[in-house]
């Protein structure tokens, strides 16, 4: 099949998109919001910008966590309105960025589920604030949460595209690892899938999938050495494991070596530089009232993260300036929508609890 | 209504210092003047100027009314406006009071926030239940009947509810009900052991449990309810008890805002402050008044002509009736009009709405715009508040406009609703469209629609030329008068193309005129334009003295002219057959009507209704939305090309009624 002029395939999706991300710049909202001084009046902003909605829900429920879920279902609507103006194997490409959010979705309910079975932790209520509206594959979320055991989630999950990951894991595993390896593999899966739709994309949608991608899993591998490997300090095989394969930072000789030593003595900011120079100095002191106990070490490792996801607006920034007719201009847009409800989140949370705006800055990165 | 934009002068006033905050009070009230910094005068003066820092940062200021805003919108109350703004109540802002209140405010607030919070979370748990229960996805559900050991029922019942399980009695034989989650059975066995449960087998128990356990959690559904919806009201309340002292908070805030804005163009001596600005001329009189009954007549005011005074540095203030504020809008978002120029509004009225007219006229359907634009003005006006969607009130009181253009145009060529109900005053547009126009009608086919079009862009292409030539004259510019392609060099070489088109096309296409005079009239026309920046360099040199380098001058000047010439002969043509497209939309409209009209015929009944109107609701929504965008883009690129330089500044005064955004 002869494939489409790029202009044909992406000259409607581009002004569309291109209108909505300068509206997001003029609105300022991301900024506005962080300087808000109290949740009141981060709630007030929300009022006048396109999340109207998320306002009204905090007026009826005063529940932050069911603001939350009314912004994850704008996500899931924004990706399904950039689907409709695509084909063939964008499309495919955007389908499976809609497929990251059924991903996390469903490591959210096997959480809740494993906080109530395997954990006994009665969940209650909490199970209400999970999408369980249909978002890609047909997920039975009502039975996934109200599973008695492993066995019938596996069931539940037959014939989705994560039967595999999920197989692969007994119940004994889980209660002695917990879920942290089930929801690495099924991270990894959804990578997998993801480096196979960028082959089969057009040669110039590919090199720009693939460049932004590749940064992408180079910063996701930056953050799981830094984080696993300094601030959790776990030993170098297990951080290894975690680590995507693909990219310049996995296989390198620097990531090698930070694993060998001790994890007292792995020194992040060298391994950084090495990869995105000019991050200078990381450590923090503790200042008299901190809210957090471990908040010096929690501030380092926001203050890498922070770094890191510079360098990620960076690209896209990039992104955005370069050739328009490519699916660049899409992954771009996400990547500033994600932003912005990331912000949101982030926000209202830390206003709740009456974090700072540096703090929250931090975590926002 | 100014049919040029409104006579400035500016003041400069010296004032005691004393008498200064009374000044700015009356400036305020007033709200006339547009401030501009003192910096006209001697250096050797300026000197002896300083200027004071703010005593208060208008930063936290405006952060602080943000915050009262934001409360005040919490409690869904409507904000205060310039209506609340009282000058005489201009006091020195105590911050930390008003923080603290606020803070206090907001404290409570989300106290009662958190109980809602709470309350939801509580129906929710109910909401799950009840929903599995009306799906019948009992295999979720653990609906027990049973007897406990001992009295400890309420004991039991909250340690079920920790899970976010009911028990109930079941009124007969101490007999309980438990109703939690499957998923939590591994925790609720142990505990119903504990407490010496004992299961009862009785089917028509369990069937009976079933209706009980409904009646209890619609109960505990209401009464979740209404704790959630109380703590809204609370919310709501405790905001409206406060809403005076906000108002009061939020006006003094504001007010300071204000005037420290006002103050930040003020300039001090040792004794003295001087400030200046733009008033309009018909406001002179009341600002002297003003200054001098704040001041007690201890002050010096001088007045300069606009005159005086470089045309770009004079504000514009054009005035318009309200009725016309949509169209006075359209200039607005233009550009601002040069100062001492036509103010644009009223032609633009007209060039619109006969232009609008001309694509969409249909009786019916203009009356359906009409009204639909007075049901939207009313709306709006009914609820200040409401958020303006895709219809704004700009565009509602424009409906209003254009349904009553379309409804003449429709009168004029005999259409409602696509139907020829009654005689076309001028001739029938659609039939002459469809090919049937009646014997003796003015118009007889498309060529003749087309015909009228093109003469009516003609004449919107010289009343714009014409409005130049009044702002030249006005702005004493009468070399560009004459030679420009815009001037009466330009509006001559276009009529005489005309005169050679319209001779081509009424000889059959055969021929140009090939009068004597025609071929004169284009070289010293030609000429002319050539020649113009050749004599505005020589009018320069002699004003300034300075002799231009030739080479760069005649360089400068052929390529000058040979693109006004490209201009004149390819621009002007281009812009009078760009109004061809009216006659494009116009017949379109027709065309679709027609259409309509025979599918409706052909499907009869309620059908032939149904697609009549919505046939007509599409034309409605789309060629009106075409029309008026299109009218639009007639009016910028053919119409205001001619005479609107847009160089204007706009006239921003500070008053009361200035919003934080105008002068940010």
């Amino acid at each position: 099949m002869r494939s489409r002029n790029p202009v044909d395939v992406y000259g409607f999706i581009n002004a569309k998109l291109r209108a909505r991300i300068g509206k997001m710049r003029q609105d300022r909202l991301v900024e506005n919001l962080l300087k808000a001084p109290t949740l009141v009046d981060a709630v007030a902003l929300l009022r006048d910008s396109p999340y109207r909605q998320v306002a009204e829900v905090y007026d009826r429920t005063g529940d932050l966590q069911q603001m939350e879920l009314v912004l994850l279902h704008t996500e899931i609507e924004m990706h399904r309105l950039v689907t409709k103006y695509l084909e063939g194997r964008p499309a495919t490409l955007v389908d499976h960025l809609l497929a990251k959010i059924e991903l996390d979705n469903l490591k959210n309910t096997i959480r809740l589920w494993y906080s109530s079975i395997v954990r006994r932790r009665p969940i209650r209520f909490r199970s209400e604030y999970l999408f369980k509206e249909r978002i890609l594959g047909p997920i039975n979320w009502v039975g996934l949460i109200n599973a008695t055991g492993w066995e019938e989630v596996q069931h539940l999950l037959e014939g989705t595209d994560y039967q595999a990951v999920i197989d692969s894991f007994t119940m004994q595993v889980i209660e002695d690892e917990g879920l942290f390896v089930v929801e690495s593999a099924l991270d990894r899966a959804w990578y997998v899938r993801l480096m196979e739709i960028l082959n089969t994309l057009s040669p110039r949608d590919g090199e720009v999938a693939r460049s932004i991608f590749l940064v992408e899993i180079d910063l996701r591998n930056l953050t799981t050495l830094v984080r696993y490997g300094r601030y959790y300090q776990m030993d170098g095989p297990s951080v290894s494991a975690l680590l995507l394969p693909w990219g310049r930072v996995a296989t390198s000789k620097e990531s090698t070596h930070y694993l060998a030593q001790p994890p007292a003595e792995r020194d992040a900011l060298l391994l950084i530089n090495r990869f995105y120079s000019g991050l200078d100095e990381v450590a923090v002191t503790q200042k008299r009232g901190s809210v957090h106990s471990d908040e010096p070490g929690v501030l380092e490792n926001l203050k890498i993260e922070e770094y890191l996801a510079q360098r990620r607006a960076e690209l896209y920034q990039k992104i955005l300036g370069g050739d328009p007719f490519t699916i660049g201009l899409v992954l771009a847009y996400f990547f500033l929508f994600k932003e912005e409800t990331a912000t949101i989140k982030a926000t209202i949370n830390g206003k709740y609890y009456g974090y700072s705006e540096e703090y929250i800055r931090g975590v926002v990165g | 209504m100014n049919l040029f934009t409104r006579p400035m002068r500016l003041l400069t006033a010296v004032v005691l210092e004393e008498t200064g905050d009374a000044v700015v009070k009356a400036l305020l009230k007033l709200g006339v003047m547009d401030f501009v910094h003192l910096n006209r005068l001697d250096p050797s003066q300026m000197e002896k100027l300083s200027s004071r820092p703010s005593a208060i940062n208008r930063t936290l200021l405006e952060d602080l009314r943000h915050r009262v805003e934001a409360l005040l919108r919490q409690g869904h109350i409507a904000l205060p406006t310039s209506q609340n703004l009282d000058v005489r109540r201009l006091e020195r802002p105590d911050m930390e009071l008003y923080r603290s209140t606020l803070d206090e405010l907001t404290a409570s607030l989300l106290s009662i926030k958190e109980e809602q919070k709470q309350s939801n979370q509580i129906l929710m748990g109910i909401e799950e239940i009840r929903r599995y229960i009306d799906e019948d996805k009992g295999e979720y559900l653990d609906l027990r009947v049973g007897t406990i050991e001992g009295d400890r029922q309420s004991d039991l019942a909250a340690r079920i509810s920790s899970f976010g399980g009911l028990l109930e009695s079941l009124g007969e034989e101490e007999k309980l009900i438990s109703l939690t989650l499957r998923r939590d059975v591994a925790q609720v066995d142990p505990l119903l052991e504990k407490f010496g449960w004992t299961e009862s087998s009785d089917p028509a128990l369990q069937k009976k449990a079933i209706g009980i356990i409904r009646t209890r959690l619609e109960g505990e559904r209401q009464r979740a309810l209404e704790g959630r919806l109380k703590s809204e009201q609370a919310a709501d309340s405790i905001i409206a008890a406060k809403r005076d002292d906000l108002f009061d908070i939020w006006s003094n805030l504001r007010l300071n805002e204000l005037s420290d804005q006002i103050k930040g163009y003020f300039s001090y001596t040792h004794n003295t402050t001087l400030f200046s600005g733009w008033v309009p001329a018909d406001q002179a009189e009341t600002v002297r008044q003003a200054i001098m009954m704040a001041s007690d007549g201890q002050c010096v005011i001088e007045w300069t002509e606009a005159t005086e005074v470089d045309r770009a540095e004079v504000p514009v203030a054009i005035t318009s009736p309200k009725v016309l504020k949509p169209f006075q809008n359209m200039v607005n978002n233009y550009a601002t009009p040069e100062y001492g120029t036509v103010n644009p509004t009223i032609f633009v009225m007209v060039a619109y709405l006969s232009m609008f007219g001309l694509m969409f006229a249909d009786l019916g359907q203009g009356f359906v715009l009409l009204i639909a634009g007075l049901l939207f003005s009313r709306s709006y006006k009914k609820n200040p508040l409401k958020s303006e969607g895709m219809i704004t009130r700009n565009v509602a009181n424009l409906l209003i406009y254009l349904g009553l253009s379309s409804m003449l145009f429709g009168i004029l060529f005999g259409s409602t609703f696509g139907l020829e109900l009654f005689p076309a005053l001028w001739f029938p547009f659609e039939a002459v469209v469809a090919g049937h126009a009646p014997s003796g009608s003015l118009v007889t086919d498309v060529y003749g629609i087309l015909g009228i079009t093109i003469k009516f862009g003609i004449v919107i292409i010289y009343a714009g030329l014409i409005l130049n030539w009044i702002n030249l004259t006005r702005k004493r510019a009468f070399l560009t008068l004459v030679l420009d392609k815009n001037g009466i060099v330009g509006g001559l070489l276009f009529g005489i193309g005309l005169y050679m088109g319209f001779g081509f096309v009424n000889s059959g296409y055969h021929s140009f005129p090939s009068q004597r005079w025609i071929a004169p009239a284009v070289a010293i026309s030609l000429l002319g334009l050539f020649l113009r920046p050749f004599i505005h360099a020589f009018i320069e040199a002699k004003e300034s003295g300075k002799r231009p380098a030739i080479g760069a001058l005649v360089m400068d000047g052929v390529m000058e002219w040979l693109v006004d010439v490209l201009e004149i002969f390819t621009g002007y043509l281009s812009n009078t057959l760009s109004f061809m497209r009216v006659a494009g939309l116009g017949i379109a409209h027709a065309s679709l009507m027609e259409s309509f009209r025979q599918l409706s015929g052909l499907a009869g009944g309620a059908g032939g209704l149904a697609i009549f109107i919505l046939g007509n609701v599409l034309v409605i929504v789309l060629e009106g939305l075409s029309a008026g965008i299109q009218s639009l883009r007639l009016n910028y690129y053919e119409f205001f090309s001619r005479y609107f330089t847009g160089k204007g500044v706009a006239y921003r005064p500070v008053g009361l009624t200035t919003t934080s955004r105008s002068r940010s």
